[in-house]
């Protein structure tokens, strides 16, 4: 067991994350070479690693490490597809934020 | 339960078996409690793996409690981040961005092909109990399976905090749980409160439309009852099927007479 957590976060909660690993989920706007834009409640710039397989249009999940100029350094990507409810995955980050307790350590 | 237990001991107490009267009570309560333990132990919990890093045994081989709700089953959502495979199981280490737990799968030996070993990355849906060795708790898998539907992730986090709210603050309203806790409670006690129009719409359903139409006048009507020939006025019903529609109502325990057999008001409005 390990206490790590990675919160969940919109484009609003960047600023409070800088150095910080976090988890973004949002949908692709834009694909250029290495950099990507996702809307998560506002748009994120994320430079994607190799492995990277995304589709502009698609949903994805991006764990990632936030720099200071509030762009993601991409570590892991996943691809979801295009059901992803926005609104349901921006409502779980507030909830996150709200009850503490069940998902960060503090 | 308060007031059945001391209505049983009344009855028997008269006739001198006070005896049997607390036995009939205790036995009552004693069954009762031990129902609702039973099942908030087998409850299947859903829980955020922050939730089962917090989650420490009190002392040696004491149970294990969420919100301080003993907890056994639980269910779980996660990246697989690692697998450990072995003979006779394997290890993940599930991540849900809340935490990292250990899962063990355990394998069945004759039909190896029903424990898929799932691929690092994938997000997995976990149904196991909670154990504990040396101090170090895991989750030991009857069922996994993997998310095909991501949204399933983010309602199972809500899930789970719903959960946690409904048993730290009470069930929300409507959900029906609060009331469900004490059966007839709901008429006896809190009247026509908060949420028990709901109560009087479910007396109210299987009256006839005349029925519901005087209920509504009387509703809406000023003063300590209205006498049938208000009623009728209003309605325009006859006198003959008022007088059957009221009595509709007073056996539902709807409304009241007041001054004579002909003149209603509403119960405990």
């Amino acid at each position: 067991m390990e206490a790590t957590a990675n919160p969940r976060i919109t484009c609003a909660y960047l600023n409070s994350y800088v150095g910080k690993n976090v988890i973004v989920v949002g949908k692709v706007l834009q694909l250029r070479g290495e950099e990507a834009l996702i809307d998560a409640d506002g748009n994120i710039t994320a430079h994607l690693n190799r492995e990277a397989h995304l589709a502009a249009g698609n949903g994805v999940q991006i764990i990632g490490k936030v720099n200071p100029d509030l762009s993601i350094k991409c570590l892991s990507s996943m691809d979801l597809g295009t059901g992803v409810d926005y609104n349901l995955a921006n409502t779980v980050v507030e909830i996150s934020h709200q009850h503490r307790s069940l998902f960060a350590y503090d | 339960m308060t007031s059945y237990g001391g209505y049983a001991r009344t009855g028997y107490g008269t006739q001198g078996g006070e005896d049997g009267g607390g036995f009939m009570s205790a036995s009552q309560q004693g069954s009762q409690g031990g129902e609702r333990k039973s099942n908030k132990d087998d409850a299947l919990r859903p829980v955020t793996i922050k939730q089962l890093v917090d989650c420490k045994e009190s002392y040696k081989d004491a149970e294990l409690s969420i919100d301080g709700v003993p907890v056994t089953h639980v269910t779980l959502v996660g990246q697989v981040r690692s697998v450990t495979p072995a003979t006779i199981n394997n290890t993940y280490r599930l991540d849900d961005g809340t935490g990292i737990v250990e899962i063990k799968q355990w394998i069945d030996a004759e039909n190896p092909d029903k424990s898929p070993r799932f691929a690092p990355d994938t997000y997995l849906r976990v149904f196991g109990h909670l154990r504990t060795f040396n101090g170090k708790l895991s989750v030991n898998a009857s069922r996994m399976r993997p998310i095909e539907d991501f949204n399933e992730v983010n309602y199972h986090l809500l899930e789970a905090t719903y959960v946690h709210l409904s048993l730290t603050k009470g069930a929300a309203a409507g959900g029906g749980q609060q009331q469900g806790g004490d059966g007839d409670g709901m008429f006896v006690d809190s009247g026509y409160g908060a949420g028990d129009a709901r109560a009087v719409q479910a007396r109210l359903a299987p009256c006839s439309r005349n029925a519901q139409a005087i209920f509504k006048f009387l509703l809406n009507a000023a003063g300590d009852g209205q006498h049938i020939s208000q009623v009728s006025s209003f309605t325009g019903l006859s006198n003959k099927d008022i007088m059957s529609a009221a009595e509709e109502l007073l056996n539902e325990g709807l409304v009241y007479t007041t001054e004579d057999d002909e003149t209603w008001a509403i119960l405990e409005m």
